[in-house]
């Protein structure tokens, strides 16, 4: 393969690596990514000659100039996202360049073009596909940029075509660890300022399942697919809770349903509860450390109920509106750290709460018009029952006992009727069950509210950390309890979990490689300033081999450190002597022959591979070097041991070890004047 | 040892002078615009808080870091051997031939060029495995006449990347003689002037063919007269000697040359027609002799001794205070240059 052959396609492939990189962030547009990626490939096995070259470049101009056009509309007229044209005027350059002719020299507008669209694509926070891509770009510039180079040069002095060997691009590319090295290193010493990257479009694109703005009852007439798409990634730093798999991690709550959608009243007044009612419930604190996906509701999620919420940076602020609800302003990642009560106060409390404070009771006991045998379930199921605990509970059993959870929705308009789910159809999603007993403990009177989140999620020991998806969307009801605040109940039947036992064959690896882009996250793309003074911390735990954590002092279960560095010194040095040493196994013999040549070579005698040994020996005596005597007996023995039937006896290895030794001190010596 | 009492600004100062002699790197353009890029990548990253951007600048810098070690290695361990024409008529490009030899044990060098300090050519070496040796020949731009001492090849290379040029220069002595231009139209007087015997100390030598009185040995050069090579001699030395005979000068041309002429354009086109003139004679089997201020060459024939003319009319220095030529002959047998 020419080097202009070998380099055109390093630089589609570098072009390649680029898009792969672009399409792992947000700012992946399938129609325009798709035909840059056919053209790069067309651009990787076919190459148009010179005259082809000029008419497609007769294509190529008014289609840029159409984009710039595009991109001076969306600027100026649209006022949109600038990136997406200019990315789309990139992937046209790119594919143009790429489809020239091999003579042209255009190698800097390629490197410069897929450089660009890396750097575009660092915009928009992509995800691991970016790591992936950013080693294969880099590895691949650095061969390509070599093998530019020699292009060049040996195109600049007339010279033949080089043949580079295979082996020779593999040493290259294996060079490509220094700048992977020095990136790492930059990335992780770089003094830090306090802001972060919010990134571009990084919002999660209206979910087929999953957690919304709003709850509504009017869908019919299909089946809600699975979304896995991950949305919180919670760290316990108190270690994993027992039920970290059944938590309910709280989003918004509705106090108006008009029969078939909720929402919040306009004017609906604070129903926050005490100052300290929370805090009374248990004496136990759930510290959770919470990195979440932005979706379109800016809303904050932690388990019920919080006690405070602290963002990472300033660039986000979180809002505690009066009904208790966590929302944010600004741009920027979304991670921070929730306090919460551990637990639900204990039964006996519940049933004490009778009396007290209740907020805005006309809002929170608000009823759509309903048919009398609605109120009279509620009183029938509540009957006998003294306090609102047990009625609760009650409700909450008939749901479970005599409903089933299914995701399909119901046929008609009619069939999606709450009253239709209560007496007839008696089987539904959750919005259904709980907007079933928030009416139903809103007839006997009692305060209720609708509230939606996430339940649950999966255990990752891949990084210790709970997923949650937007396939763990749930709705369930709040009761307002005196002297306690809002207690939720969960009347949803425990069938529920539909979509995740319909989960793909591959979500195991899913899972882990969830576990690889919780760590991109958290280590690469949220990297600042705290987590720099963790790695130091750690580094200076693990080097003073202390073995203790930086949080509480805890021991951590690991190699002992000074094993680690050892194990760590050795590898360099078994490293450096493979890198040393000969890599040919060679009898001893052949070492001390190859030895005499090198010698010989070093003095200015001819000692290349083509010559002979006793071509060698003839050299030497034709220029009348003292080394020619013992040099003729290294290689006699070299030649017995070679071509003889046995081995050299170890005599006559001493004899052929003080012949070579000899031999090359007269070489060493300086030819006599 | 040298430096011992110095102030340490001034070991310092003298270790960046002895640093730089010892490898010099320039931007090339395409390195210029890189760096540019780097900086603006790092900008970027500190006003953006954009992470992925320093990942694209801790690459950026590991291609700079590995540019310079692996253009380092590029240059190290080679030994350079200079092949000089024996001399080269100025107004002719100067063709340069270097052997050299790749001393690393594993690794080849790339791109590497080796040039002359002041000399526009360079020679490229395209590929040199481990302990190979290649040549390379550099092709230079036509020189004025005269000598120029060689100090010092340069290696250079701009592999692997292209982004900078290091340069590294090598000891080499050596030494380039540019002979004046020498095929100016000239016509060189008759012979037959009425000459009367020459002069005891000018007998010419060395006429191939012509057989003169034997009168000494002498290394061969190019263009002696093969039958003249003293076969005993040249077996016991191992090198090609020559007979030089005594030969009638009654042919013998004088060239005489002033030197006290200003230099300039005029004192060049002196020597040129004075080469022009040494050339027609050899061509003419003519006798041929120097004078060029103190400086005195015999007559002679034989490219050899031609060469030996072209190389002192190489050499000659005008200068005004300097002493005049005397004809060594009758003027009849004379040509004054001037």
């Amino acid at each position: 393969m020419s080097l202009a052959l070998l380099h055109r396609r390093l630089t589609v492939l570098m072009g390649l690596a680029a898009l792969g990189a672009f399409a792992g962030g947000a700012g992946f547009a399938p129609l325009s990514t798709s035909i840059a990626f056919l053209a790069l490939m067309v651009a990787l096995f076919w190459h148009p000659d010179a005259a082809l070259s000029a008419r497609l470049e007769q294509v190529w101009l008014p289609l840029a100039l159409l984009l710039v056009a595009r991109s001076f509309v969306h600027i100026f007229v649209i006022g949109d996202d600038v990136v997406v044209p200019v990315v789309d005027l990139l992937f046209l350059l790119m594919c143009a360049e790429a489809l020239r002719s091999l003579e042209a020299p255009n190698d800097a507008r390629l490197y410069a073009l897929t450089f660009a669209l890396l750097l575009a694509a660092t915009a928009y926070r992509p995800g691991l596909l970016f790591a992936i891509s950013f080693v294969i770009y880099v590895v691949l510039a650095t061969v390509a940029l070599m093998v530019g180079q020699l292009r060049r040069e040996t195109e600049r002095h007339g010279t033949q075509n080089l043949l580079l060997s295979r082996r020779f691009l593999l040493q290259v590319s294996a060079l490509s660890s220094v700048c992977l090295v020095m990136s790492a290193a930059v990335f992780v010493t770089f003094p830090r300022v306090d802001q972060n990257w919010a990134g571009r479009g990084n919002v999660l694109s209206s979910s087929i399942v999953g957690f919304s703005d709003r709850v509504s009852l009017g869908d019919f007439g299909s089946t809600i697919l699975p979304n896995p798409q991950v949305v919180l990634r919670v760290e316990f730093p108190d270690g994993r809770p027992a039920a970290a798999e059944r938590m309910y991690w709280r989003g918004r709550s509705y106090d108006n349903f008009d029969g078939v959608a909720w929402s919040r009243s306009a004017r609906l007044p604070p129903s926050l509860p005490g100052n300290d009612w929370y805090a009374r419930w248990r004496p136990n604190r759930l510290r959770q450390r919470i990195y979440a996906s932005p979706l379109d509701a800016r809303v904050l999620f932690a388990t019920h109920p919080v006690l405070s919420i602290e963002m990472d940076g300033d660039r986000i602020h979180p809002i505690f509106d009066e009904t208790g609800d966590y929302s944010y302003m600004g741009t920027g990642t979304l991670s921070y750290n929730a306090v919460s009560v551990d637990g639900i106060p204990t039964p006996e409390v519940l049933r004490a709460a009778r009396s007290g404070y209740t907020p805005a009771r006309s809002f929170f006991t608000q009823l759509p018009r309903l048919s009398q045998r609605t109120r009279d379930l509620a009183l029938r199921l509540t009957a006998g029952l003294d306090n609102n605990y047990d009625k609760a509970l009650a409700i909450q059993r008939f749901f479970h006992e005599e409903f089933d959870y299914t995701l399909d929705l119901p046929r008609s308009s009619r069939e999606a009727a709450l009253e239709y789910f209560l007496f007839d159809r008696r089987a539904g999603h959750c919005e259904y069950f709980s907007t079933g007993m928030a009416i139903l403990l809103r007839s006997l009177d009692i305060n209720a509210r609708e509230v939606n989140g996430f339940l649950g999620g999966e255990w990752n020991d891949f990084g210790d950390y709970l997923s949650v998806t937007q396939n763990d969307a749930h709705s369930w009801v709040e009761v307002w309890f005196p002297g306690l605040g809002w207690v939720p109940f969960d009347p949803t039947p425990a069938t529920r979990g539909i979509t995740a036992e319909a989960q793909p064959w591959y979500w195991p690896g899913k899972f882990w490689f969830d576990g690889l882009q919780h760590r991109w996250n958290k280590w690469i793309l949220d990297y600042g300033i705290a987590s720099q003074s963790e790695l130091l911390q750690r580094a200076a735990d693990f080097f003073q081999g202390s073995g203790a954590s930086a949080e509480g002092g805890a021991t951590r279960d690991g190699p002992p450190r000074q094993a680690v560095i050892l194990s760590l010194l050795t590898a360099l040095l078994a490293g450096l002597v493979w890198a040393k040493g000969d890599r040919t196994k060679f009898t001893p013999e052949a070492k001390m022959y190859l030895q005499l040549r090198t010698s010989a070579a070093n003095a200015g005698i001819p000692a290349g591979p083509a010559v002979t040994p006793m071509g060698l020996i003839r050299h030497l005596e034709a220029c009348g070097h003292l080394s020619a005597r013992p040099a003729e007996q290294v290689v006699k023995y070299y030649l017995r041991a070679r071509f003889g039937a046995q081995g050299l006896p170890a005599e006559a290895h001493r004899e052929m070890a003080l012949a070579l030794r000899s031999a090359r001190g007269f070489l060493r010596a300086p030819p006599p004047r | 040892m040298q430096q011992e009492g110095l102030p340490v600004g001034h070991r310092l100062v003298l270790l960046w002078r002895t640093l730089r002699a010892w490898r010099r790197i320039r931007f090339t353009l395409a390195g210029a615009l890189f760096c540019t890029g780097g900086f603006i990548v790092g900008f970027a990253a500190i006003t953006t808080g954009n992470n992925l951007l320093y990942l694209l600048l801790g690459a950026m810098l590991g291609f700079i870091t590995l540019s310079g070690w692996l253009s380092e290695r590029n240059l190290r361990s080679w030994t350079i051997r200079r092949i000089t024409p024996r001399a080269t008529t100025s107004g002719r490009p100067i063709r340069i031939s270097y052997d050299a030899r790749n001393g690393k044990p594993r690794q080849p060098s790339f791109a590497v060029c080796v040039y002359e300090v002041g000399f526009s050519g360079h020679a490229f070496i395209p590929r040199a495995d481990p302990q190979e040796s290649v040549t390379a020949l550099s092709e230079n731009e036509c020189l004025p006449r005269g000598v120029y001492p060689l100090t010092a090849v340069t290696l250079s290379t701009t592999f692997p990347f292209g982004l900078f040029t290091k340069e590294r220069d090598l000891a080499l002595e050596g030494e380039l003689i540019i002979w004046p231009r020498a095929d100016l139209p000239v016509t060189l007087p008759s012979t037959s002037g009425g000459l009367s015997r020459p002069r005891a100390d000018t007998a010419t030598v060395g006429a191939p063919g012509s057989r003169g009185e034997f009168r000494d040995l002498r290394e061969y050069r190019v263009g002696d007269d093969p039958r003249d090579i003293h076969w005993k001699s040249t077996a016991r030395t191992g090198t090609p000697v020559v007979r030089q005979y005594e030969q009638d000068a009654a042919e013998a041309l004088w060239i005489c040359l002033d030197l006290t002429t200003i230099p300039g354009d005029v004192a060049e086109n002196t020597v040129e027609i004075a080469a022009s003139m040494a050339t027609r004679a050899y061509q003419e089997g003519r006798p041929l002799g120097l004078a060029a201020g103190d400086g005195l060459i015999r007559p002679a024939t034989g490219l050899g001794h031609l060469e030996d003319v072209l190389d002192a009319l190489a050499r000659v220095d005008f200068d005004p205070a300097g002493p005049p030529t005397h004809p060594p002959a009758r003027s009849s047998s004379c040509v004054y240059t001037s």
